[in-house]
């Protein structure tokens, strides 16, 4: 107790040596002092021990006095806080790895979660940037008894509402199309254009940056007269130099000239940030129905009107459509049970991803709560190890409220280093927002990350190391004094213990359902990386070349333009072959096609097959690397007499039960019925393609010939079903730069947008990527989980394994085995071990079936990969036992039981 | 512990005068000064021995001493307080005044009950 006691004050003093000069002299003058007065009362005939003892108690609380000397100095608030700040910093730099573990933690956890939550935020959360964003919604159409459904107006039902219901100031309505091309200036340029009413513009709030917006009456494309548009500031500045002469000029698009009235600023990115044009929308009633519909309504509430009163209003309004429109009769209205449905804009936007954001959200909780409890246990474990130096500080006097605040500004001081880390962390997941883009999560453009990113990391990195010094000050402050002193090291709480063990246990928990996770998502890439997809995408590129509307009009006029295009790419030295087609494969959950009806042309007992049409011209094949089964590719001559078709594999044995079909004929019917039928006769059978996605499977495809030259028939002949006017390209050899492609495009006919330049393996990668992006999100989680598992079970082994040494060394004393006490912690371990990795693989087998849109030939409950993940789990966490075992076994119990 | 009774806790705001006094007679350390203003009172003022150095501080600030880091006799550094001329005027006022308090207390007790 001596040793130990003057051991303990000599570190005390230890810690304040390397204070500023005053203090470390004060320090020295209160050592002489106790040191004179120990002298002093030894000589009085006490021992050493009383001696001291009796000269600290005389001098009345060394700490206390140390402080009232330094209020005294009149340095007090600033000056304690940043001694502490020093002390924390110092007591950081002496045990670097637990620095390292808590900063690494913490800054990773708090990083991701903040560019995680920013995204959830801001597309779930967050205002729409528009006028009073709480009284904008949208209105959905919905006709459940129709066969193709949906939940968007025709433009009677629109014209309908808008001018009946009265819940609202107003209704608006938009389509958007990217298939239109800016043809004026030197370089054509595919945009994306939005058919808007104009009360949409007013609706929203929306005030032009320059000119004016469109008048209500712009409702409808007349005639030849120039037409009015708006244009955005973003194309405004970049193509048009910002020249204020914009307003009134003409400009050049495929579509038709038309003339800009107004610019939008950026700060407008409706419908979408890619719209670049806004047209009055062409609000058609010729025809009324409401089969096939294209327009998003959105309205904006009038004052006092709920949502449900105004979707109550709708529905009472959808009878009247047929009064309205006769066309659509009432029966019709009942038939396809039409009704209307109400909710607010924010919500509407967000809903095609709100499942997986809030997945990601509770993905974030996690990772918060992961790190935060590592930290937690990571402080605890070194606040028991300093604990005795904590009770000798109390018991020379140093005030609760100073030992308080020196936890806390330990726990704030790591807090804010970690946000060193967190800092960049968030700034980059919030640049690369994930790899996601507009496309798949609605309003991203509008997440960024800003100073109030940096300002919630700080705050929640100071809070969460504030809140892990105030729990490491609560365990430390619960031992009384001086059976702290007097039995040390001996016991913490049962509560703590179990609580500390359950935390542990959980971590486990989550580190195995998330290691689950990630292999079944492993597994699935890897599926999709090997699956065959039928083309071979090494070493090609491709683009597409839209040809202008109403420029080239026939399938010869198109077929000319491409053959040309065709031969001066093939000229290009490297290329080694060039071909077309209007569809590549892989193109995507839902891609479109052109639906086709077939029968085998000689045998009318068969039931027709469903197809998807193509069209491909010679080269097509060779240059993709799609094998030739049988027969030929296309040649001249093969649109004249009865067409020729190639089939695919899948589609030939659909239609003939056999891919042996060279020579054969088949029939299409065509989707009208009042069109006749057309027979072509099959020259050759190709390999399988995907159309949509990997996971959707082959896709029965016919390919029929796109012909240099119309293959010299009238230019009216329709002998080829579809038309060339959007083909895409592919070029086998050498990657081409995109400026060297659109030069070439330009030089043929610089009305001509080449756009979409991109190697033909990206069309591969966007094809998995979705799964490759949640995998390495999930593996990232997983990995983090482990490591902090790791890092949990560790710390919470030794500790426990520390908090028996004494008892290992009397169990030694009496003639115990090593190993048995190797063993002994070894089971502790291994009983946390396994709860936390029975309940993950609960959890696990519960939760990965959420995955299964994602998984790609494998089950969401894959033996294989649930043993993987628990074997790499139990494995890993093994090590982190058997390091504190082994300690324990060598436990000296000479030095053990003599030190206590 | 040596057990005193009746030993008396040193007055608030006498403690400064009791250290000017005492290094009116020779600069010394802490620790020396408290057991000097013990050995004068005969060990019935009873400083408590923390509690000289916020004092010391306070003096201090007041320009009424200065320190210096001397070796004692046995060969430790130890920081020696001296008065400086202004605290030695600053005595003479703090004795003047305490004398005057005494004296005043010393009538108030002998005023016949």
């Amino acid at each position: 107790m001596l040793h130990h006691g003057r051991a303990a004050l000599a570190r005390l003093f230890e810690l304040f040596r390397n204070r500023s000069r005053v203090d470390a002299e004060q320090a020295e003058e209160f050592r002489f002092h106790i040191e004179m007065e120990t002298a002093e009362n030894m000589r009085r005939g006490m021992t050493e021990a009383e001696a001291r003892r009796a000269a600290i108690l005389r001098f009345g609380g060394q700490q206390r006095f140390e402080e009232e000397t330094r209020d005294a100095r009149g340095l007090v608030v600033v000056d304690n806080l940043a001694r502490d700040a020093r002390f924390a910093l110092r007591r950081i730099v002496r045990a670097p790895a637990f620095a390292i573990g808590v900063i690494a933690t913490l800054g990773i956890g708090l990083g991701t979660a903040v560019g995680i939550g920013a995204i959830v935020y801001g597309v779930l959360l967050r205002d729409l940037p528009f006028a009073s964003p709480d009284r904008l919604v949208q209105v959905s159409f919905h006709t459940d008894g129709l066969a193709e459904s949906g939940t968007l107006h025709s433009a009677p039902t629109f014209i309908h509402f808008a001018e009946s219901a009265r819940s609202f100031t107003d209704l608006g309505a938009y389509s958007t199309n990217d298939a239109f091309a800016l043809t004026d200036g030197a370089v054509a340029e595919r945009v994306t254009v939005a058919m808007m009413a104009p009360s949409t513009f007013d609706l929203l709030g929306v005030r032009p940056l320059l000119g004016a917006l469109f008048e209500r009456k712009d409702t409808s494309w007349v005639g030849e007269e120039l037409l009015p548009v708006l244009i955005s500031q973003e194309i405004w500045e970049r193509r048009y130099g910002a020249d204020p002469a914009i307003i009134g000029r003409r400009i050049e698009i495929d579509h038709g000239a038309r003339v800009v009235i107004g610019v939008l600023p950026r700060t407008f990115q409706f419908p979408a940030p890619s719209v670049s044009i806004w047209y009055p929308a062409a609000l058609n009633v010729r025809r009324p129905q409401i089969a096939s519909r294209h327009l998003t309504v959105i309205g904006r509430l009038r004052d006092g009107a709920t949502i449900a009163q105004a979707q109550a209003e709708l529905n009472t309004l959808v009878p009247s459509l047929s009064t309205r429109f006769p066309q659509i009769t009432s029966e019709l209205l009942q038939q396809s049970r039409a009704r209307v449905s109400v909710e607010s804009l924010k919500s509407a936007t967000a809903a095609p991803v709100r499942t997986q954001l809030i997945i990601l959200g509770v993905l974030v909780a996690v990772i918060l709560v992961i790190a935060t409890t590592n930290v937690v246990n990571l402080f605890l474990l070194r606040t028991e190890r300093t604990g005795h130096e904590i009770a000798i500080a109390l018991s020379l006097g140093a005030s609760r409220l100073a030992l308080a605040q020196r936890f806390v500004v330990e726990g704030v001081v790591l807090g804010l280093a970690s946000g060193f880390v967190a800092i960049p962390a968030a700034a980059l997941a919030l640049s690369t927002k994930f790899g996601f883009t507009e496309r798949e999560i609605p309003r991203l453009h509008e997440v960024s990350f800003t100073t109030g990113s940096i300002a919630l990391i700080v705050v929640c990195a100071a809070l969460i190391g504030g809140m892990v010094g105030c729990i490491g000050l609560m365990r430390a402050g619960r031992a009384g004094l001086s059976d702290r002193l007097r039995a040390s090291r001996a016991g913490s709480s049962q509560g703590w213990r179990r609580a500390r063990n359950g935390l542990v246990a959980v971590q486990v928990a989550i580190a195995l359902t998330l290691l689950v996770a990630a292999a079944l998502l492993g597994r699935s890439f890897w599926n999709l990386q090997s699956a065959h997809i039928g083309f071979e995408p090494a070493n090609a590129m491709t683009f597409q070349a839209p040809l202008p509307w109403g420029v080239y009009r026939s399938y010869a006029d198109q077929a000319v333009f491409h053959a040309r295009l065709t031969d001066r790419l093939a000229a290009l030295p490297g290329v080694t072959s060039v071909g077309g087609a209007l569809h590549l494969p892989l193109r995507g959950r839902g891609a479109l096609g052109y639906d086709l009806q077939l029968r085998a042309g000689d045998d009318e007992s068969r039931s027709t097959i469903r197809g998807t049409g193509n069209l491909a011209n010679d080269n097509y094949f060779h240059t993709m690397g799609i094998p030739l089964r049988a027969g030929r590719s296309f040649q001249p001559g093969d649109l004249r007499g009865t067409p020729a078709v190639i089939l695919s594999e899948r589609l030939a044995i659909g239609i003939f039960g056999t891919a042996d079909v060279v020579g054969r004929s088949i029939t299409r019917f065509p989707p009208r019925p009042d069109m006749p039928p057309t027979t072509f006769r099959v020259v050759g059978v190709v390999g399988d393609v995907q159309r949509g996605r990997i996971e959707d499977g082959y896709s029965p495809m016919a390919y029929f010939p796109l012909l240099r030259d119309g293959d010299g028939l009238p230019a009216d002949s329709n002998a080829a079903p579809y038309r060339p006017e959007e083909l895409q390209y592919v070029i086998r050899g050498t990657q081409l730069s995109a400026a060297e492609i659109q030069q070439i495009v330009r030089e043929l006919d610089p009305r001509v947008p080449a756009a979409n330049i991109r190697s033909l393996g990206s069309i591969v990668d966007d094809a998995t990527a979705h799964v490759h992006l949640t995998m390495l999100l999930i593996a990232v989680a997983g990995a983090a989980a482990l490591l902090l598992g790791i890092i949990g079970v560790y710390s919470v082994v030794s500790y426990t394994a520390g908090e028996r040494v004494r008892e290992f060394g009397i169990r030694l004393a009496v003639g115990a085995a090593p190993k048995g006490i190797g063993l002994m912690v070894l089971g502790d371990g291994l009983r946390l071990v396994t709860i936390g990795t029975i309940a993950g693989l609960a959890a696990a087998f519960s939760l990965t079936r959420f995955l299964r849109s994602l998984l790609y030939e494998v089950a969401p409950t894959s033996v294989a990969e649930f043993a993987g993940a628990t074997v790499l789990l139990v494995a890993v966490t093994l090590i982190a036992i058997l390091l504190p075992a082994r300690r324990a076994a060598g436990t000296q119990p000479a030095i053990v039981l003599r030190g206590e | 512990m040596a057990q005193r009774t009746g030993n008396e806790q040193v007055l608030q705001g006498t403690l400064d005068l009791l250290i000017l006094k005492t290094l009116s007679i020779a600069p010394m350390h802490g620790w020396g000064l408290t057991r000097r203003i013990e050995q004068l009172s005969q060990d019935v003022l009873r400083v408590g021995q923390g509690s000289i150095y916020p004092a010391l501080v306070r003096i201090e600030q007041r320009g009424w001493i200065d320190t210096e880091w001397r070796t004692t006799e046995n060969g430790r550094r130890a920081k020696y307080y001296r008065l400086t001329a202004a605290g030695r005027r600053a005595l003479g006022n703090e004795v003047a005044s305490w004398q005057r308090f005494v004296d005043a207390v010393g009538l108030v007790l002998a005023a016949e009950s």
